[in-house]
């Protein structure tokens, strides 16, 4: 196990630096920000000093080996939007990011496991049919018309829950909301398709033959042996979630890590966008890494 | 275990409850579209910036009024000392937050900051791009300024000058700025909220509001929703769609004025009969209260009608797509080569229904026989087309732009527009430099009248560009407030201006 996970860490590293690589000269082909930051009427002279202050000045290649030069160190250099660091900027933002993504996929994972293995017990059913239909819109409804109609009817008519924004429990309500319902939907079928797999196995005819209640047939039996594809598509889901839920953290003014990378590549803040860049895809290799070894406990024949 | 769902419920319900009891008394909140990137005072003329600093926290040294003109601030009165020199004369008793007292040479160390090449002041860069100031302190209260080349409108340029202490950085930004206005800065959470309140040692009157909360959101529709559910109290700027409500949602004259430049120097738009017909081809009455919002108002000039020298005797152009036509014809007889490609290029997101107007407008040109493509590039591409140096071997283009002037002057917007070494002039023409060197030079009636002729040479005698529209921007704000946006709202929010109902 040490071994693969070595070797995992190692073929991450690479890719990131690929990654840095890649998206430090793509991130310049968009051109120079001086004309963003300064007023359009700014002269000349004020356009140099800007360049001259953020090192626009240097050649592209000089640029870049300044650039990893200060990334051994550590230093992510600074944000020209903000003026302050880098990283300073991204954990901030990656912290909520965090934050909501997990709490969306507990519950996610917790209600999908449990909707989907109900229905798959008894396919055709009253149950199965109405979490399908459900469970289909879900995954097809657009993040940003759910949010505006839930913070129409929740916050604006009935009162319940707040707009937006952060500072108390109430304010993760409708964030937390809108992130559920698209995965919750998407794992829901497969949770359903792959239990209904589970329960027609032979292993599953036995233990209804010995007798074994039919709740530790679902989730003891049949759900271990059910959650290989389901991980799949949560560590997925989790991705998406990590890269930042850029639709609901605009509309709610959750300061995650998604806004802040539009933001920041529009306005061309590209010491924001390389370190955001690389702390979720380092969250990203340490996720797929954690799914690699929940892939070993769950079915003890994959060994690393 | 069991006791946990009710441990939430109820949190989650006091939560509710504490953030529907948000709006106290004498406290507002007010929702902005996007979080402050810096809180700096010598970028307070950025819009966001200025709504939560300008006259709040930092005051100037003399204050621009659109309806009444200069008035004085920091400084009690100001006179023309000659040869570029204006001596201003300031208050006394003038103390910033931290308690140490405003003088001269506050405002000699602000006047330095704000041209430090250190930082990348916004008031600098756009204000004072190639004036060289000095200043000469007289006594505590008194300051000589002197900018060269001489500047006839400095105690105008005075009233963008955030003063600041003299120990403030030269080299970086403040991210805890001290000022002398009415109102100190309490607490930045990035990403969520800034706090301020009021200062208690404030030199002038007391305001009603005690304390303001600024919370951003980009979507309009939220903002909308947060002063309806009573969440925020003041929603500056919401999109058209989102002014439903005539109880609480204002419309203003935003200070900006849409317009689309013409590059005078590629044949066809080098041809005065062309130009005109670009203009008589635009039905601009159709738009308003269609795409654009009821309110906005046709444009002759590029600067608000408020502004000094602003030339009311000026007419639109009238809707002639036929007298259009026989233009091109005329022109096309003598030569001109009106089959040639013209690229309309639009910003994206430059304002609301920006994609509708100028699908509209190519549909217009398209209609009197212009040989026209539409381009809409986002910001950056925008500015490389848009400022000099242009791209080299483009082709005819028609670039749409709007350009706020709040500032009750057309100086800047004249120089920089149309002066033949202007960084976004489409035109080269030695009378209008000439026109602008003497209105910037004049003072008074003189001056007005000037800009007036300038106005009418642009409009009707070289027909510069099409003028569109003088924009109205929208803003929602809480019945329990006695507040109505004005002009000014577009750049800044003076609190000590809001009552209560």
């Amino acid at each position: 196990m040490l071994n693969f996970l070595g070797k995992r860490a190692i073929a991450s590293g690479i890719s990131l630096v690929g990654l840095v690589l890649l998206v430090f000269f793509l991130s310049r082909l968009t051109g120079d920000p001086t004309g963003l930051y300064l007023p359009l009427d700014a002269s000349e002279e004020s356009r140099m000093q800007f360049r001259e202050i953020h090192g626009l000045n240097d050649p592209l290649i000089v640029q870049f080996f300044s650039y990893m030069g200060d990334l051994i160190r550590f230093d992510f250099g600074d944000s020209i939007r903000r003026s302050e660091p880098a990283i300073d900027v991204v954990l901030r933002a990656f912290a909520w990011t965090l934050q909501l993504g997990t709490l969306t996929m507990m519950l996610v994972v917790s209600c999908a496991i449990v909707v989907g293995s109900l229905a798959a017990f008894h396919v055709g059913g009253i149950f199965d049919r109405i979490a399908t239909f459900f469970s289909l819109i879900g995954a097809s409804a657009p993040d940003f018309w759910v949010a505006i109609v839930a913070i129409v009817i929740f916050s604006v008519t009935l009162g319940w829950v707040p707009t937006s924004g952060t500072g108390s429990v109430a304010h993760w309500i409708l964030p937390i909301a809108v992130l559920f319902i698209r995965p919750f939907g998407l794992i829901v079928q497969i949770v359903r398709g792959s239990m209904i797999t589970a329960l027609s196995s032979a292993y599953v005819k036995t233990a209804r033959a010995k007798g074994i209640k039919n709740r530790a047939i679902i989730f003891v039996h049949a759900l271990r042996n059910a959650m290989l594809p389901v991980i799949t598509v949560v560590g997925d889901q989790a991705a998406a979630l990590l890269n930042g839920a850029v639709v609901v953290e605009t509309i709610f003014g959750f300061p995650g890590v998604g806004k802040l990378m539009i933001d920041s590549i529009l306005q061309r803040d590209f010491t924001v966008v390389m370190a955001a860049i690389m702390v979720t895809a380092t969250a990203i290799f340490v996720m797929n890494l954690l799914i690699d070894i929940l892939y070993s406990i769950l079915d003890p024949r994959i060994r690393y | 275990m069991t006791r946990k769902p009710h441990i939430f419920m109820v949190s989650a319900l006091a939560s509710a409850c504490a953030f529907a009891a948000q709006a106290q008394d004498n406290s507002v909140t007010i929702v902005l579209s996007e979080e402050l990137e810096i809180v700096e005072p010598c970028s307070a003329t950025k819009s966001n910036v200025g709504r939560v600093l300008f006259q709040n926290i930092s005051e100037t040294v003399t204050e621009m009024d659109p309806e009444t003109g200069l008035q004085p601030r920091l400084a009690k009165s100001w006179e023309d000392m000659g040869d570029g020199t204006w001596r201003f004369h300031l208050n006394e008793g003038v103390t910033f937050s931290d308690g140490s007292t405003m003088d001269a040479e506050d405002v000699a160390h602000s006047l330095v900051r704000v041209k430090s090449p250190a930082i990348a002041c916004e008031i600098g860069a756009k204000f004072f791009g190639g004036i060289d100031i000095t200043t000469d302190i007289i006594d505590p209260t008194t300051i000589d300024v002197t900018a060269n080349p001489p500047q006839p409108i400095l105690p105008m340029l005075m009233s963008t000058v955030t003063v600041t202490p003299s120990d403030t950085p030269l080299d970086k930004f403040v991210d805890h700025p001290i000022g002398t206005g009415p109102y100190t800065f309490d607490e930045y959470e990035r990403g969520q909220y800034i706090k301020l309140s009021a200062n208690p040692n404030y030199w002038g009157e007391q305001p009603t509001v005690q304390s303001a909360t600024y919370l951003f959101r980009a979507d309009s529709a939220v903002r909308a929703a947060m002063v309806a559910a009573g969440e925020a109290d003041i929603a500056p700027s919401i999109a058209l769609q989102d002014a439903v409500d005539p109880s609480m949602d204002f419309s203003y004259p935003n200070s900006e004025t849409v317009f689309l430049r013409i590059e005078h120097e590629q044949a066809p738009l080098n041809d005065l009969r062309v130009r005109e017909a670009l203009n008589l081809a635009v039905d601009r009455e159709a738009f308003v209260g269609t795409i654009l919002a009821n309110g906005t108002l046709l444009a002759t000039g590029i600067t608000p009608p408020s502004t000094i020298g602003y030339n009311h005797d000026l007419s639109p152009y009238a809707f002639d797509p036929d007298r259009a036509r026989a233009l091109l014809e005329e022109a096309q007889a003598d030569g001109v080569p009106i089959d040639t490609e013209i690229t309309l290029i639009g910003r994206t997101n430059n304002f609301g229904n920006v994609l509708e107007m100028m699908e509209a407008l190519l549909a217009m040109y398209q209609d009197v026989g212009f040989n026209m493509k539409l381009e809409m590039v986002e910001v950056a591409e925008w500015l490389e087309r848009y400022a000099k140096p242009f791209p080299e071997n483009r082709g005819p283009e028609l670039i749409e732009a709007q350009h706020d002037n709040a500032n009750g002057d057309p100086v800047f917007s004249m120089y920089f527009k149309y002066h033949s070494d202007g960084q976004q002039s489409g035109i080269t023409d030695p009378k209008v430099d000439e026109m602008i060197a003497q209105a910037t030079a004049a003072t008074g009636d003189e001056r007005a009248a000037l800009w007036s002729e300038l106005f009418a040479y642009l409009h009707d005698e070289i027909i510069a560009d099409v003028m569109l529209f003088h924009m109205v921007g929208f803003s929602r704000v809480n019945e329990r407030l006695d507040f109505a946006p004005s002009i000014r709202t577009n750049s800044e929010l003076q609190l000590s201006q809001i009552e209560f109902k």
